[in-house]
């Protein structure tokens, strides 16, 4: 009997974005009837033992009532509203052993989790604003693919790439963490969270440089593409005054120029090191502010996550004969 | 005071029915005033559902005369906050019985915004809409409801009885710098009566004596203004000669007219299409005995419908409706005749 | 963005802030003391909206607010002296002793009134909105209103016809977590009103209701939005009131408990803006304390001003009915 678990961050795609950038609008009654599909998937195998985050709008909660699933484990959650609840359920999905969880959200709700439980055997499913880091998939596929793991029917370690992440020490502050992006703005305060302002922009320490996303991975990715797979990062040093220009989607549905003064390659376990004041923008939010003379020490290491490649455990699924039955 | 006759006119009047009367009314607004707008359901492209509207938007734009969701409380809720801020909107609502879907944006935020702010708001908004049964349209679209808004201070009701009352009395309630309905008579849409040409005024606050008598006095408004006239001929052959008094706004009521007449008839009835229990006529018969007791000689006599809602069929409804037999019936009942 | 943060931008909006915190805190004695008759609605705890809001708007820019109304004015522009005589009920207030805590306003300052009825405001934001866009002014209404009023069909007939009309119109919500004395859990089945944006054609964004910046930076997107005719948004902002929903102390009732409270007045929005601007030196402790000095000897004068003003005469009762 394996464990799947679930985490759904009802706050993911809502934020101002939406009215700048017309980035989508994620209601709830919507990442519900995901979740609904997925357990629908994960529940065609059996010996899935289910673990959710009872979040503070009962997304989960409510489709598991919706499905008549009487065993599912509810988490005790923490009720802040804020992204420490996605922390909290993280480490309680941790504590309770999920062989594979399924996250709903963007790249920050994945921040998060990560923030709590470092590695995980994960599928994460996109309901953000930015979703670099989470995959496009149909719940009900991305759920049978969590079902056939949790249930022990495929290996996670044969179809899991584990992620890139950029470990951040604040001086005289907590740690934190970004998956996709680092980015320094020359701003004061964390504010509506969303960077729209190419003016301002500093610094970008990407893991991926992806040309075909949206956010500042996209800063790199038109430049210089850089693969999840490739054993490196990628710096932009970044000015409003530079010669080199760049027109790039820094959020969804929002194109602006932003000046790159240089860029280079940053390997693994280097140390970038940035000084305030400033704010620390991670995976295309406003997160920590840095005062004037304040440093922080970035670091890029293969440490994060492990991402489950949905159609890859099916396909093995498949190759193993497990969809069949003979009478 | 009451006038004798229709206010005297400029210009030359012709027969127009009630509906082409209200629809050269609202033109004139929309002429005259470059910040009022026409809006409710059904007024835009189809020119309202009883057509008084027609051809007011292809004229003046869908801008300023428009379509709006069927959204009661939205319509009347629009009016206040454009009229608070600088409009002067023109509000359709369609039947008067839909007020229980807006009672709040007419009780608590039309009626008493001004009074709440110490006077420093005004709201000149006009509230067109539709009374009256007859028409088989059953219990919620035949009512006649001006009670429940002369029972709120702030708000001026005016009742249309003919086609010269509806342009006139419509001209006066635009102008006027209060919320002020305008109810007008579903049964009497096809009437036809004469209209002087161009802008003219019914005062707001002036009764009219729709027809002098010397010996009785029907107090009555809307449509029932004619059933009484006709009840008037009737009681001739009792020797009564009625004198019929159309007070054309119940907020402000021309009390000073009904008063002058029952102290010469001493002989008073009030006649409303609503329902007799509660209605508008019972505050009419007790400012009556309170300021002319002395002078009455019979108990003020009150005609409406009576205690139900008003009944679909035809053979039911024409019972309901009170009309000049029944008036004449009531008239006789208060005398002994 | 289309927003930039000042300096004085910053310091205006504390300025606000401030100003509301003080007045309430007043306000609440003089009711406990009997100086004011009737219900009074405090904002306390929820500053940073009208705050974070209002500082986008002009005298000519319209709102509409809700029975916890003194915030939306002070923020909008009110005088302290005029509006404690009007919650004295004197003749020398803004509504002439008429209308009390639950309606006052300022049309001077475009604010269109407190309102006792929940769900009162909606319509009328609505119908200054078309105002604003007939008249061809580039004005914009906001209305403020609550997790309970998105309960009304005022606020969904309002709502619709705004985003049909695309009308200048950001409606925001202060959502305290309470109707009146009911969790928002026991009064609707969703936990963000702005997923009710989406029904009527209009885009619904979440915000931090206790962080003046994130309300400061959201409403700007959104009156931006408005002022360039590409119509209405809903602005939900998450907070919380300290005090209880009618009074100080309220009717004792325990329908939320103290550790609730006190986990929010964690994040007090004026605290946590102080500290922000100590820590990036906009402002000194001692300009900050400089702030709430002048504030409370306005308070001491207008309230001063509000005894020392006469009751309005009897005869008024009747005057301001009609125009």
């Amino acid at each position: 009997m394996g464990t799947l678990g679930i985490v759904a961050n009802p706050s993911s795609g809502k934020d101002v974005r939406r009215l700048v950038a017309r980035a989508s609008v994620f209601d709830n009654q919507e990442k519900q009837a995901i979740v609904r599909r997925l357990l629908v998937g994960a529940t065609q195998h059996s010996g899935v033992k289910i673990v959710y985050h009872d979040d503070a709008h009962g997304i989960v909660r409510g489709a598991i009532e919706e499905q008549h699933i009487t065993d599912a484990v509810s988490m005790p959650s923490a009720d802040t509203r804020s992204a420490f609840d996605t922390i909290d359920a993280a480490r309680g999905l941790k504590e309770a052993g999920a062989d594979v969880v399924i996250t709903l959200g963007g790249d920050g709700t994945n921040r998060a989790f990560a923030l709590g439980w470092k590695d995980p055997f994960l599928i994460p499913i996109s309901t953000g604003t930015n979703n670099v880091f989470p995959i496009l998939s149909e719940a009900t596929v991305a759920g049978a693919a969590a079902g056939l793991i949790a249930s022990g029917k495929v290996d996670p370690r044969t179809v899991a790439t584990q992620q890139k992440t950029i470990h951040v020490m604040i001086e005289g502050e907590r740690d934190d963490i970004a998956l996709i992006d680092a980015v320094l703005c020359l701003e004061r305060f964390v504010g509506a969270r969303a960077m729209l302002d190419p003016e301002v922009l500093s610094m970008a320490l990407l893991t991926r440089a992806e040309p075909a996303a949206v956010g500042m991975t996209t800063l790199g990715g038109l430049l210089k593409p850089l693969s999840n797979r490739e054993h490196f990062a990628l710096l932009l040093n970044l000015s409003p005054s530079a010669a080199l220009r760049l027109n790039a989607p820094i959020a969804p549905g929002y194109y602006r120029e932003v000046g790159i003064e240089s860029h280079r390659l940053v390997n693994f376990a280097e140390e970038v090191v940035v000084e305030g004041p400033g704010v620390l923008a991670f995976d295309g939010e406003r997160e920590r502010r840095l005062l004037p003379g304040q440093k922080a020490w970035l670091t890029v290491n293969r440490t994060g996550p492990k991402v489950i490649d949905v159609p890859l455990t099916l396909q093995r699924a498949a190759e193993h004969g497990l969809f069949v039955t003979n009478t | 005071m009451a006038e004798a006759v229709a206010t005297p006119v400029a210009n030359k009047a012709r027969t127009l029915t009630y509906v082409a009367a209200i629809n050269e009314a609202v033109r004139i607004v929309l002429q005259e005033q470059p910040n009022s707008f026409v809006a409710g359901e059904d007024v835009g492209g189809a020119g309202g559902v009883y057509g008084y509207y027609h051809g007011l938007q292809k004229e003046f734009g869908a801008d300023r005369v428009f379509d709006t969701p069927i959204s009661e409380e939205g319509i009347i809720g629009l009016g206040v906050g454009a009229g608070a801020t600088g409009c002067r909107p023109v509000i359709d609502l369609m039947f008067m019985d839909f007020m229980g879907e807006c009672m709040d944006e007419i009780a608590n935020q039309l009626a008493k915004m001004r009074y709440m702010f110490g006077g420093r708001a005004t709201l000149p908004v006009t509230v067109l809409t539709m009374a009256g049964a007859g028409a088989s349209l059953a219990a919620q679209h035949s009512q006649s409801l001006e009670a429940w808004l002369c029972h709120l201070p702030g708000v001026k009701i005016a009742m249309a009885c003919d086609p010269y009352d509806a342009k006139g009395l419509i001209i006066s309630a635009a102008r006027d710098d209060n919320p002020v309905f305008v109810v007008l008579n579903k049964m009497s849409l096809a009437m036809k009566g004469e209209v002087p040409e161009g802008a003219y005024t019914v005062p707001l606050g002036k009764a009219k004596i729709v027809r002098p008598g010397t010996n009785y006095t029907i107090v009555s408004w809307g449509r029932m203004v004619h059933e009484c006239k006709a009840a008037a001929e009737k009681l001739k052959a009792f020797g009564i000669d009625a004198e019929v008094i159309d007070p054309r706004t119940l907020q402000p009521l021309d009390l000073p007219a009904v008063i002058q007449s029952v102290k010469k008839t001493h002989r008073c009835m009030i006649v409303h299409e609503a329902v007799r229990f509660g209605g508008f006529g019972g505050e009419i018969a007790s400012q009556i005995q309170e300021l002319a007791f002395d002078y009455l000689d019979a108990p003020v006599a009150r005609v409406g419908a009576p205690f139900s809602p008003v009944p679909f069929s035809p053979a039911l409804e024409k019972h309901y409706v009170p009309n000049a037999d029944s008036i004449v019936a009531g008239v006789k009942a208060q005398l002994g005749l | 963005m289309a927003v930039t943060l000042t300096d004085s931008v910053l310091k205006d909006i504390h300025r606000r802030m401030v100003r509301i915190r003080r007045f309430e805190e007043t306000a609440g004695k003089m009711m406990e003391n009997g100086k004011i008759p009737g219900a009074l609605h405090l904002y306390v705890g929820e500053e940073a909206v009208a705050s974070g809001v209002m500082v986008h708007l002009s005298n000519q820019d319209q709102i509409t607010s809700t029975h916890r109304g003194h915030g939306h004015l002070i923020a909008k522009g009110g005088a302290f002296d005029r509006m404690f005589a009007e919650l004295y009920g004197k003749a020398t207030g803004y509504c002439k002793g008429k209308g009390g805590s639950m309606h006052i306003s300022n049309l001077e300052v475009g604010m269109l009134g407190a309102n006792g009825i929940v769900g009162g405001g909606p319509p009328i934001a609505m119908g200054a909105g078309f105002s604003n866009k007939f008249r061809k002014t580039k004005n914009v209404a906001c209305c403020f209103f609550g997790d309970g009023a998105s309960n009304e069909g005022s606020f969904h007939e309002a709502a619709n016809m705004a985003g049909l009309y695309k009308l200048p119109v950001i409606f925001v919500c202060e959502n305290n977590g309470y109707g009146e004395y009911t969790p928002q859990r026991n009064h609707q089945a969703i936990v963000d009103v702005a997923d009710r944006a989406a029904g009527y054609g209009m885009p619904g964004v979440v915000v931090d209701g206790m962080d003046a910046v994130a309300v400061y930076e959201a409403a700007g997107e959104a009156i931006a939005r408005a002022r360039a005719g590409e119509g209405p948004t809903l602005l939900e902002c998450k907070t919380y009131r300290y005090y209880d929903h009618v009074g100080v102390r309220g009717m004792g009732l325990t329908y939320r408990t103290d550790d609730e409270l006190a986990e929010w007045k964690k994040r007090d929005p004026i605290e946590l803006f102080e500290s922000r601007l100590q820590e990036q030196k906009i402002m000194s402790a001692a300009e900050i304390k400089a702030v709430h000095d002048e504030t409370l000897a306005e308070i001491d004068a207008a309230i001063q001003f509000a005894e020392s003003s006469p009751f309005p005469d009897a005869s008024a009762i009747l005057e301001d009915v009609y125009a």
